[in-house]
């Protein structure tokens, strides 16, 4: 069904070199998984086998994409394209463009040459296949991310291609929102449609393919059945990362066992919607501790508690000794360092250095110069000094969302699901910080939907679920 | 948070009527906001808006901009008492007893009457306007623009800049909370104030630019720039159509009549 032929292409401008030489089959009906570390061309790839790089994209290109026999060159334009080729790209919330999850639907049915009782039949039958008959009528921005990422696929199901691809649609998704993902492509590839998956999640999607690439810098380095391709210790390696080294690291030093933070029956409501119903924990100074749960368990709700950013409707929090109940955010930040789970929310100065700068010139730190260096150090990112931040790969930009509060000097440091979006290795570089910080006497709390991250890396687990702590487990070996 | 122009799933009037038959509507009140110079008359035409959204089922969603509305009024207001003196002079916006300065900006009764004039047309055509695009469900918006030939890019356009208000909001918020975390001040005085815009504005517009080319490349490869080849549940023109477009068209004439009858000029 797609053929690439000794396909090739260097950016425009910086003359980098992102495919080089690629050559794949792709047959009709078969799922296809492309993985690799970021920066290895996965996205290009995807971008060549549906066309849009031959007809969009400047730079220097090589070889030949065909698909279903005619070369991609030969089609008129991307809307002749789309007649062949369905693509989900891995912002979810950049590809709805209407304000319903049926409108969306519906507009791309409504380009297919339908009868009005056929595309009736076919919206149903979509809206089930992509679970979303339940939330019809929901507007785009009332949509969690998965519920976003499948009404976008469904969005592209609707232009009934056979061929699909996915260029990273679970990258910012949690682990349930992805599981979700999963389950409409199983549903797909037993339909027999053909797939073309990018994904770093190798581990939750082996299941689906019939062949694994494994790309890295814009070449095929390995290309085979999963169950074939994993016997090689270094694919292997490469495809599933292991963090169960972590256990041994960070473990016992600085503990003092004074409590740093306690909180005593804190209960939130958002409107009528209970989010916390009465949590108690006591977290010791130099622990890292993993909150894991479902979606809407409380989890962020909680750790927004802990910077003052929401405020208990009944309950109590203090923090080193103190009650934060009159203190200001900006106060409790000398003490309390909160990492958002996007750090494109807090990027604007010109240069990594700048970025570093404005949380502790704020808290009118002395010497903050020398703190921004420190951080930068700490983060592995000194010799980023000078760059724009939005120019730094994902995992350098987490890395440096880290520093910007590492910067702060707090004491604990809270993070909000740290490794989304990040390839293995990236993730492995985040908790490897996180863990460098711990030895070094801070408290870490994560919210994290990992569970293998979680256990390997926390020394306690605490469970939440509509509201409350229902678990709370010490992981560390006695 | 509450949502900026936004459809609303709701039963009522308006949501019965097809689209032509609302801009319509919204185009003949907005006409006479705008020729007429008449307070009561205005006001009348705000009647017919607060009566329509009643029977729509709006009022609540109207009233709620009615802060932002009396906020516009004021500096409509003070704008042309600054700048507009014509008319009696029925006091100074400096009290005459400050030396030097006092009784030096005229508050007049022309400008005050321009002023309120210019704040109920702006009532009318901002009303008129959230009435349509809150009981308008998009996809129905862009086939009636298209049936006026406006070429899609510019339907798509306006489509796109209403869908992303709520997440430009959501996102804001959150850039917000994420720069408090970091020890951000909003500046006090307006100087501080647009100092410290810039942590915030600049990753909210950076993020939303980041977003265009994966929602270029979705509209191209959805084949939403090409013409449609069918429509589903495509509204058409009912008698509550032609009744409620006789029944206003009817009371701004009646309306206008009734100034004449009684001797002022519209």
């Amino acid at each position: 069904m797609i053929t690439l032929e000794r396909v090739s292409y260097k950016y425009p401008h910086t003359g980098r070199c992102a495919l080089d030489e690629i050559s794949l089959k792709i047959e009709k009906g078969a799922c296809t998984l492309i993985t690799g570390p970021s920066g290895a061309g996965k996205s290009t790839v995807c971008l060549a086998i549906a066309g849009i790089l031959h007809h969009e994209y400047g730079g220097k290109k090589g070889g030949s994409v065909l698909i279903n026999g005619k070369d991609v060159k030969d089609y008129k334009d991307l809307g002749e394209l789309a007649a062949n080729v369905g693509i989900v790209f891995d912002d979810p919330e950049a590809q709805l463009i209407f304000t319903s999850v049926e409108e969306e639907i519906i507009s791309a049915l409504e380009h297919r040459d339908l009868s009005e009782d056929e595309i009736g039949k076919r919206l149903e039958s979509i809206l089930e296949k992509t679970n979303l008959t339940n939330i019809r009528e929901r507007p785009p921005h009332e949509l969690s991310g998965g519920q976003k990422q499948r009404v976008a696929l469904a969005a592209t199901l609707a232009l009934g291609n056979d061929l699909i691809i996915l260029d990273e649609p679970t990258s910012e998704l949690d682990e349930h929102a992805t599981d979700g993902i999963f389950e409409v492509l199983k549903v797909l590839k037993k339909e027999g449609r053909t797939i073309v998956l990018v994904e770093h999640k190798f581990n939750r999607f082996q299941e689906l393919a019939d062949t694994v690439v494994l790309l890295e810098k814009g070449k095929v380095i390995a290309h085979d059945e999963p169950e074939k391709i994993l016997k090689d210790k270094s694919v292997h390696d490469a495809l599933i990362p292991d963090f169960s080294s972590f256990r041994l690291k960070g473990v016992n030093l600085h503990r003092d066992r004074k409590p740093v933070i306690i909180i005593e029956s804190l209960t939130h409501n958002y409107g009528e919607i209970p989010a916390l119903a009465g949590v108690d924990i006591t977290i010791d100074n130099g622990e890292f501790i993993a909150i894991v749960g479902e979606n809407g368990s409380g989890k962020t709700t909680l750790i927004k508690h802990l910077i003052g950013l929401l405020r208990p409707d009944k309950g109590r929090i203090v923090i080193d000794g103190e009650d934060i109940e009159k203190k200001k955010v900006t106060d409790i930040a000398h003490s309390v360092g909160l990492v958002f789970q996007n750090p494109d929310h807090m990027f604007f100065a010109d240069t990594v250095e700048l970025e570093v700068e404005f949380g502790p010139k704020n808290l009118n730190l002395p010497l903050y110069k020398n703190l921004v260096d420190e951080a930068l150090r700490e983060v592995n990112l000194l010799h980023a000094k000078d760059l724009y931040p939005r120019w730094l790969s994902r995992g350098e930009r987490q890395r440096l969302a880290i520093a910007c509060v590492l910067a702060m000097k707090p004491k604990i440091l809270i993070f909000d699901e740290p490794t989304t979006g990040l390839d293995g290795n990236e993730a492995k570089e985040v908790m490897e910080v996180l863990k460098r910080l711990q030895e070094e006497g801070h408290t870490i709390i994560i919210v994290t939907h990992n569970r293998q991250i979680a256990t390997n890396c926390a020394d306690r687990l605490v469970l939440m679920e509509s509201g409350k702590i229902i678990e709370d487990i010490s992981l560390l070996e006695d | 948070m509450a949502e900026i122009l936004q459809y609303i799933q709701k039963k009522g009037l308006f949501y019965t009527l097809h689209p032509i038959t609302k801009i319509f509507l919204i185009i003949v009140l907005g006409f006479f906001a705008i020729t007429t110079t008449n307070i009561p008359f205005l006001l009348f035409l705000i009647g017919i808006i607060v009566v329509l959204a009643l029977l729509s089922n709006l009022i609540h969603e109207l009233l709620s901009q009615l802060l932002l509305i009396l906020a516009m009024s004021v500096v409509l207001i003070a704008l042309m008492v600054l700048t507009l003196p014509s008319g009696t002079t029925i006091g100074f916006l400096i009290p005459v007893g400050i030396p030097y300065i006092g009784g030096s900006i005229p508050i007049t009764t022309g400008a005050l009457e321009f002023g309120v004039v210019l704040s109920l047309r702006f009532i009318i055509l901002i009303s008129g306007f959230q009435l349509f695009v809150i009981s308008t469900q998009p996809r129905d918006l862009v086939h009636t623009l298209e049936r006026f030939r406006v070429p899609v890019d510019y339907t798509l356009m306006f489509v796109i800049a209403l869908r992303f208000i709520p997440t430009l909001q959501i996102e804001g918020k959150r850039i917000h909370d994420a720069q408090l975390a970091r020890g951000y001040n909003p500046g006090k005085g307006l100087l501080g104030k647009v100092r410290s815009v810039a942590p915030i504005i600049i990753p909210l517009v950076s993020n939303a630019l980041s977003r265009a080319n994966v929602l270029g490349l979705t509209i191209d490869m959805r084949g939403y720039r090409k013409k449609r080849t069918s429509t589903f549940r495509e509204r058409s023109f009912n008698r509550y159509d032609s009744v409620t477009t006789g029944i206003v068209l009817i009371a701004v004439l009646g309306g206008i009549t009734s100034m004449v009858i009684y001797g002022h000029t519209l």
